[in-house]
């Protein structure tokens, strides 16, 4: 038997999130959800409003331009910029998928300044429902921080999920190549 | 955010005007009319040059630095957006420069201070960005090339956004169908 | 007075609020900050509760978050995100009169509050804490616990004499339900033609304001003037309300402020109460004695539920053969039954979520339906569903969080011993000792209201 990590790597590029601007309002309900959802077991966060204690941070990022809107996430890129910068070696890759180790990252900020999308950010991190502090220190512990997939997350995605306008989804890009070329070819026998 | 010199591999040719400017800004004074021998040449910075590229190596001012975690006597702060290690108190164990991934502090040494054995003392050193000193960081301002930029917060959070947005405009421009 | 407001600086004018709007109150261009109109909103705060446009670290500065918090007068020890669409709170108010030794105050909480309030404390969605939530508000300081279950019950002697009298002399038909103040406004605003309609009775949430500064000082030996009423309510709507002109029956402002069930949450995390060590509590007799009648007035089709009950009973005389009136059950925007009561066939209708209310009140002025008696609510399953209650963080979870308010209030209906508001002893009491006799002189002066009133007067 094939362990299920194993067709992760078999498979030749990473998933990813991306968005439909012709969809998107943006309302932020990815953001919110992103949070909510990264943040259940961490810091407590429960389905409303009310049981949250920390800053809201996301891992995906609306972008609002004059005529549409949407947000913006990680690509998962396959020669990741971010992780070639990482001296830190927190940024790995982890069942095919760019994934940021928090608890090495020092908040060095070349990721930041590698990645082409904008699709790192800093944050200040929590746990239990507090800041977390750095050691011995008042100074906030500050990381940098991005999507990972939902890896941990029942259910997949959270932002692909909580999208009123079904503007977010989760591409499979081997799984679509092989759907569209099965078009390609069959669109081809009508033009016989 | 704390700030940093971020420098350019593309435009640095290697000169070392900034490892000199760093150690004279430091010094206070112009010790290139003086004896040789008479101060301690100490740059906050240090130049790498390889077959590929040369760039000088500057502390990143981490958010969460390894060196400030690892460092057991608190001589290491973050103040105003820099991290600041304080040389007075430090002890010269190591533990911060082994613990920065960057290799960007050193040890150096003092010749003016003395140890109570009368040796000189031996103590971490780091790019302060000039902290103290008028019209720094001194290494952005002297590069012959412009190969050295501080990126402050304010830099980091508009180079964001018009990624997001151009890698925005991008996605709308070709919608995935 | 301004009850719902978005925050212009942090709205993003994705108009997802203008979808769920029943009122077309929400103005504004795609992707611009939107704004309100006050002559069209009803303050039913769904557009509070849709709103995700949060004060962000990254949007809108690192001390974006203390200022607004404090622009609004939140508590600081208030954590959670705040988002462009938000109710105006009262809560400073209310702690204030708390802290003021020469006040006294009595506090009422909807049924809907006891189903939701738990879930802001991070238990299982539509949670039932009555027990705990008696508990909390007497812990806060509050000197008199009581509740709008009883005046959901006294509702049901009032409005069902009203409806019998109307039904059996020949008054305006279909009566519709007053319980909900932005149904109410909504009618008064763009259909005061139809004002007839509306049953005179206030909400319950009024009506135990008027007792509460009457009936309730009175048997306390309190001077009314020293009373501060203070009721907690899942609806931001009623803030409105209490501070209608025409709502001051027993001499003094009826209802002095409103909480949330959100703010309640706040306060109780304010006043450092640790809500899971809160053992389970009573309310205060009397006016803190309910049926599950009353308690079944936070979902939709509750009111005519209960209504039948009692109705059904007084009518015939005969006990009713099934309490759990199953045929106006349900979730739908538009139900309607009819009911055999003795010789007379009930025909009833209830409709939640405002916008399928329309329909039913063109129908009327047209002179086609034939309904008598009609139950309206604003929010999309009733006041479990209502603006005022614990926000989701994801919309994912509305149908779990509505599904799960609704059983548990009628588990708690179940479990409760008497299940009939004509049956509860304190109404039976307050009849005697103060009332009279449902729809008397005195029920008419404290319990009765009018609509179309000075600044409502709309059209």
């Amino acid at each position: 038997m094939i362990p299920c990590t194993e067709v992760y790597i078999m498979k030749k590029s990473a998933l990813f999130v991306t968005a439909d601007s012709k969809k998107c309002t943006g309302c932020k309900a990815c953001e919110l959800a992103c949070f909510a959802e990264h943040n259940h077991k961490s810091n407590g966060v429960g389905k409303t409003v009310g049981t949250v204690t920390v800053p809201v941070t996301p891992k995906l990022y609306l972008v609002r331009d004059e005529k549409f809107c949407l947000p913006i996430q990680c690509r998962h890129c396959e020669d990741a910029p971010c992780l070639a910068a990482c001296v830190k070696h927190a940024i790995t890759r982890v069942n095919g998928q760019v994934y940021i180790n928090e608890e090495k990252c020092i908040g060095c900020k070349d990721c930041i300044m590698a990645c082409p999308f904008g699709a790192i950010a800093l944050f200040p991190v929590s746990r239990n429902g507090e800041a977390v502090y750095q050691q011995d220190t008042d100074q906030p512990q500050i990381v940098a921080s991005k999507c990972d997939l939902c890896m941990d997350i029942e259910g997949g995605p959270a932002c692909v999920r909580a999208c009123p306008n079904n503007a977010l989804r989760l591409v499979d890009p081997d799984e679509e190549l092989l759907d569209k070329h099965l078009r390609a070819a069959e669109s081809l026998m009508a033009t016989l | 955010m704390n700030r940093y010199v971020k420098a350019n591999p593309e435009l640095c040719m290697g000169c070392r005007t900034c490892l000199a400017g760093c150690a004279v800004a430091h010094a206070g004074e112009n010790f290139f009319y003086g004896d040789p021998d008479s101060f301690d040449f100490n740059p906050k910075l240090h130049m790498v040059k390889t077959l590929k590229l040369s760039t000088p190596i500057h502390c990143k001012h981490c958010e969460s630095p390894a060196c400030m975690a690892a460092c057991i006597n608190g001589c290491i702060t973050i103040q105003n957006g820099v991290v600041l290690l304080d040389q007075e108190e430090c002890i010269g164990c190591k533990a911060c420069m082994t613990a920065c991934p960057f290799g960007a502090i050193d040890m150096v040494t003092l010749t003016e201070v003395r140890l109570d054995s009368g040796e000189p003392k031996i103590v971490a050193n780091k790019c302060d960005l000039c902290h103290g000193i008028e019209g720094g960081p001194v290494c952005v301002d002297v590069c012959l090339t412009g190969a050295l930029t501080l990126v402050e917060e304010e830099d980091l959070n508009d180079m964001l956004e018009r990624r997001r947005v151009e890698a925005a405009r991008a996605l709308d421009a070709a919608i995935f169908e | 007075m301004i009850v719902i407001t978005i925050d212009k600086n942090i709205c993003t004018g994705c108009r997802e609020c203008a979808e769920v709007c029943p009122a077309w109150a929400i103005e504004g261009e795609q992707g611009k900050p939107q704004t309100i109109n006050t002559d069209r909103c009803i303050m039913c705060g769904q557009c509070v509760q849709k709103c995700k446009s949060y004060v962000s670290l990254i949007t809108h500065g690192a001390d974006a978050y203390e200022k607004i918090r404090k622009e609004r007068g939140l508590p600081e020890t208030v954590k959670e995100p705040l988002f462009a669409a938000h109710n105006v709170t009262h809560i400073q108010e209310v702690k204030a009169a708390l802290a003021d030794p020469n006040v006294i105050t009595m506090v009422q909480s909807a049924p809907a509050v006891r189903v939701a309030i738990a879930e802001d404390f991070g238990a299982p969605l539509g949670t039932l804490a009555a027990g705990k939530l008696a508990a909390a508000l007497r812990r806060i300081g509050f000197d008199y616990i009581y509740d709008t279950n009883f005046t959901a019950d006294l509702t049901i002697m009032e409005e069902g004499t009203e409806l019998i009298t109307r039904v059996t002399k020949g008054g305006t038909l279909p009566m519709m339900t007053s319980c909900c103040p932005a149904w109410v406004s909504f009618l008064e605003r763009n259909y005061p033609e139809l004002q007839a309609h509306l049953s005179t009775c206030k909400s319950p949430q009024q009506m135990m304001g008027a007792v509460m500064k009457t009936y309730g000082a009175e048997r306390n030996g309190i001077e009314p003037a020293k009373l501060f009423s203070v009721s907690v309510m899942p609806c931001t709507c009623k803030e409105f309300e209490c501070s209608r002109e025409e709502m001051k029956d027993s001499g003094y402002r009826d209802v002095d402020a409103v909480l949330t069930t959100r703010e309640l949450a706040w306060l109780i995390k304010d006043m450092g109460i640790d809500w899971n060590a809160l053992p389970e509590e009573d309310f205060d007799h009397p006016l803190g004695d309910y049926t599950g009648a009353g308690n079944i007035f936070g979902v939709t089709g509750g009111v005519m539920e209960a209504a039948i009950r009692t109705g059904y009973e007084l009518i015939t005389g005969q006990p009713i053969p099934s309490v759990d009136v199953t045929p106006v059950r349900g979730t739908e925007g538009v139900r309607t039954a009819n009911m055999q009561v003795g010789d007379l066939t009930l025909k009833v209708g209830v409709v939640t979520g405002l916008k399928n209310v329309i329909p039913v009140l063109e129908s009327i002025k047209a002179g086609k339906c034939d309904l008598h008696f009609i139950e309206v609510m604003t929010c999309p399953e009733g006041c479990v569903s209502g603006g005022g209650q614990p926000k989701l963080l994801m919309d994912t979870d509305r149908p779990e969080a509505y599904a799960a308010r609704r059983e548990n209030t009628f588990v708690h209906d179940e479990n409760l011993p008497l299940r009939k508001s004509h049956e509860n002893p304190s109404i039976k009491m307050i009849y005697e000792e103060f009332l009279g006799e449902p729809n008397s002189h005195k029920s008419h002066e404290l319990l009765h209201t009018k609509y179309c009133t000075g600044k409502n007067k709309w059209k």
